[in-house]
């Protein structure tokens, strides 16, 4: 609460500003943030690393995040914060398919992989030739039920890519395997079960020839997981569940949580639920994996527990809303922090972790950064578990600050939602300070890039019945501009200390990803259809680009086979903020003119459904 | 096989239960003209048989497969009518259980539209006659819409009809006059 009410004091001149200007840039720089950008010579800031860059070309997009330390990142630098408005249009390519375009291409060989919302249809583009025509289309069968089973657009994060192969997962709960030169579908494994209300919409990783995937359907009283499927056979190789009894979320010898690791009893996952409703306790894995090769650990985060009316689920609902360290060869839980324990205002803590070494408080730590819903920004040590840094990146009220000793939030009484009675202007809503949209780091300025939300939401708990298939939520929550009354802002982050650096506002929220770059330029795309370049050290707006639909996906980077540095986005306004706005919703047609009931209704007027990739150079 | 048997009885009185059943709940909401008495026994026994619904948390469980659609055969040509028709009680009633059945989470409060599409804007992928909207509801739909005739009796489903139909219908607007209204959010 103090630190939104602080923001608000402060903030006057900036709420000035806001209703001057649609979007403008605010320059949060402190003392600490000025001495940061004193460095900016230096090519790396001191201490500063990817834990893991990535290994192939530079001029390619291999994983879904660039690298296995979810960086989005790339060495990339003939776009430069000098030259970044000589951007224009290359080329464009229709995916054929509307709905919500998460995710983003990948780039592989001079040849660029697409998957589309549901149907998941797959593209290879042919780079080396004039307008990039098609190598390649695949359309694994896949079951039209799980359109309507899907809680927030039928969307899916985009594939991977290793030895040869796509891998990528359908909507109706199946991971494939595409041969990448000819588009043969090599092997496809049912994993979820729509019929419980499964599906999967995340982007795989693929580890030491296994291909992780998790499972989407936490608004349906499902139990969530992670799995590892054998890449050249598709067969299911481990499944750790997320909720339930030790063996079954493969807690053993090796689990060593930072908090609470005095409490060794067993079966947390089932006993800090009551009765058996772990069974239908959410914790899916909806969103970004990572990777660190030195400690073989894969890193997860874990969506809301089921339902979100928490009366029917008193305890901390271990280990939901949580983020998970799991051996990558066996699955093992080796720790686990959840940053919402006993969540009830939806704050899954699914945000990607991204996995750079950072100097904190005179130590290099290898270090873990989550921008969780819960509106707390998480610096966290990636081997141990312990949080490092804890500090809110949006304004938020729910909780006054993050206890560093239990790793525990402070709680606001008056922002607990309660069954049968509204509690009103809770910070973040259940959008999250930030939702699926990823940020990036750079090495170069040290500083995390984060699109996010400012919204609030009234909340109401009701009792809910579990109806397998249905969804489990128990609850409404109506949404409303945040403080300052915009609606997103870009924002650079510097996760040593805790501190925004600066900051573009924006009108709707920030639900497309971000692209860090060593030209210094950085890049993202708006609900409203603008894609953006800006420059990393000051926030200044370099470009801008109106696209053919609003911008929900996470822009990459490559090389051409000519050598020229691209730029390439999804644009196809959808997922569960584009869901109200252009979706098959209060109005049944993509190009219908009712009204529609939105929390963004003014939206319409920018941007419709579509569903496009949009290509830019010098 | 002295088991076989029993279960070949077991199931003839179920059967005739059903039956029965089904008897009963037809006369309840097709009110055919005398002329058309004949015809309406002969349609009774293609009925569907509505359970009755009582300890509904339990049944569902055992209905894991219930929202693939084609559970039961469509009832071409067959025009049902809602015995509740004008009535508000009704209407009230099948408010409730859009919540209790968890509609609202899919088509969103007042039926205007969240994961799944809005029932209250006018438009219907499958028609919007009373019947139509009662055999959408009983038999499901390819999209992802439950086959609910075999979880909850057919008496609930002509209610939450009746609900359904008491929405207001969308209105045409300039895309510049959108205002839009706060509505419930299902979430990620």
């Amino acid at each position: 609460m103090s630190h939104f009410r602080a923001r608000l004091d402060s903030g006057v001149v900036l709420v000035t500003a806001m209703l001057m200007c649609a979007c403008s840039r605010t320059d949060d720089r402190g003392p600490a943030g000025a001495a940061g950008a004193a460095g900016v010579a230096a090519s790396t800031v001191s201490g500063t690393r990817i834990s893991a860059p990535r290994t192939g070309p530079a001029g390619e997009w291999a994983h879904p995040a660039g690298d296995y330390s979810n960086s989005r990142f790339s060495e990339l630098d003939q776009i430069s914060a000098a030259n970044a408005k000589n951007l224009h249009a290359a080329w464009t390519f229709s995916t054929g398919v509307l709905r919500g375009h998460e995710g983003q291409p990948l780039v592989i060989a001079n040849t660029m992989y697409l998957v589309t919302p549901y149907p998941n249809v797959a593209y290879a583009l042919d780079l080396t030739q004039e307008g990039a025509p098609l190598k390649w289309k695949a359309r694994p069968p896949n079951s039209q039920t799980a359109v309507g089973l899907a809680c927030c657009d039928v969307v899916n994060r985009g594939a991977a890519f290793a030895d040869g192969k796509i891998f990528y997962n359908l909507l109706d709960g199946h991971t494939v395997a595409i041969d990448a030169a000819s588009g043969a579908l090599l092997w496809q494994t049912r994993m979820g079960s729509l019929a419980r209300g499964e599906t999967m919409t995340m982007a795989p990783i693929v580890v030491k020839g296994r291909v992780i995937v998790g499972s989407s359907g936490g608004e349906m009283g499902v139990r969530g997981w992670i799995a590892a499927l054998d890449a050249t056979s598709g067969r299911e190789v481990w499944r750790a569940y997320n909720v339930g009894p030790d063996t079954d979320i493969k807690v053993g010898a090796r689990f060593k949580p930072f908090y609470g690791r005095a409490d060794t009893s067993r079966n947390q996952g089932a006993t800090s639920w009551p009765g058996n409703t772990w069974q239908q306790g959410g914790a899916t894995v909806w969103g970004w994996l990572s990777y660190d090769p030195e400690l073989n650990l894969v890193y997860h985060g874990t969506s809301n527990p089921g339902p979100w009316n928490g009366k029917q689920r008193p305890g901390d609902n271990k280990w939901s809303a949580a983020i998970i360290a799991r051996d990558a060869d066996t699955g093992e839980m080796v720790w686990a922090f959840q940053p919402t324990p006993h969540d009830v205002w939806d704050y899954d803590a699914v945000n990607e972790n991204i996995l750079v070494d950072l100097p904190i408080r005179g130590r290099t730590r290898k270090a873990l950064v989550h921008f969780d819903r819960n509106g707390f920004a998480y610096t966290m040590d990636r081997a141990s578990g312990e949080v490092l840094v804890a500090k809110p990146f949006v304004p938020m009220n729910w909780s006054t600050g993050v206890d560093l000793a239990t790793g525990r939030p402070a709680l606001v009484a008056d922002k607990m939602p309660e069954e049968g009675k509204k509690k009103s202007f809770i910070c973040p809503s259940l959008e999250g300070g930030k939702n699926q949209q990823p940020a990036a780091f750079s090495p170069a300025t040290g500083l995390f890039y984060v699109p996010t939300n400012n919204l609030c939401m009234d909340f109401e708990a009701r009792q809910v019945a579990y109806i397998p298939g249905t969804p489990y939520i128990g609850g409404s929550a109506p949404e409303v501009a945040g403080p300052g009354g915009y609606r997103g802002e870009f924002i650079a982050w510097d996760a040593t200390t805790g501190r925004k650096v600066w900051g573009i506002r924006e009108p709707y929220p920030v639900w497309g990803g971000a692209l860090a770059t060593k030209g210094d330029v950085v890049f993202y795309g708006t609900l409203d259809g603008w894609f953006k370049a800006a420059n990393a050290r000051t926030g200044e707006l370099l470009w801008k680009f109106k696209v053919g639909s609003g911008v929900v996906g996470n822009p990459i980077t490559y090389l051409g086979p000519d050598g020229k540095q691209y730029i390439a986005v999804y644009a196809g306004i959808g997922g569960d903020m584009g869901l109200l706005i252009a979706g098959d919703v209060a109005s049944n047609l993509p190009f219908d003119v009712r009204d529609r009931g939105s929390t963004l209704p003014d939206l319409a007027r920018w941007t419709s459904w579509g569903g496009m990739l949009f290509v830019f150079a010098l | 096989m002295p088991r076989r048997s029993i279960g070949s009885i077991l199931r003839a009185i179920f059967l005739v239960m059903l039956v029965a059943l089904a008897v009963m709940l037809t006369q309840r909401w097709v009110r055919a003209s005398p002329a058309q008495e004949t015809a309406r026994i002969t349609r009774t026994a293609t009925l569907p048989s509505p359970q009755a619904g009582s300890d509904l948390a339990g049944r569902f469980v055992s209905h894991a497969d219930h929202i693939q659609p084609g559970m039961v055969s469509p009832q071409v040509g067959l025009v049902l009518r809602n015995p509740h028709e004008g009535d508000a009680a009704a209407v009230a009633t099948g408010a409730r259980l859009f919540i209790a059945y968890n509609c609202i989470d899919c088509h969103g409060a007042d039926g205007t539209g969240a994961m799944g599409p809005s029932l209250a804007d006018g438009r219907w992928h499958f028609g919007g006659t009373s019947s139509e909207i009662f055999e959408s509801i009983y038999q499901g739909r390819p999209e992802g819409m439950p086959a609910w005739g075999t979880l909850i009796s057919a008496d609930q489903i002509w209610m939450l009809v009746s609900y359904l139909r008491s929405l207001e219908a969308g209105r045409n607007v300039t895309t510049e006059n959108f205002t839009g209204k706060t509505v419930e959010r299902s979430g990620h």
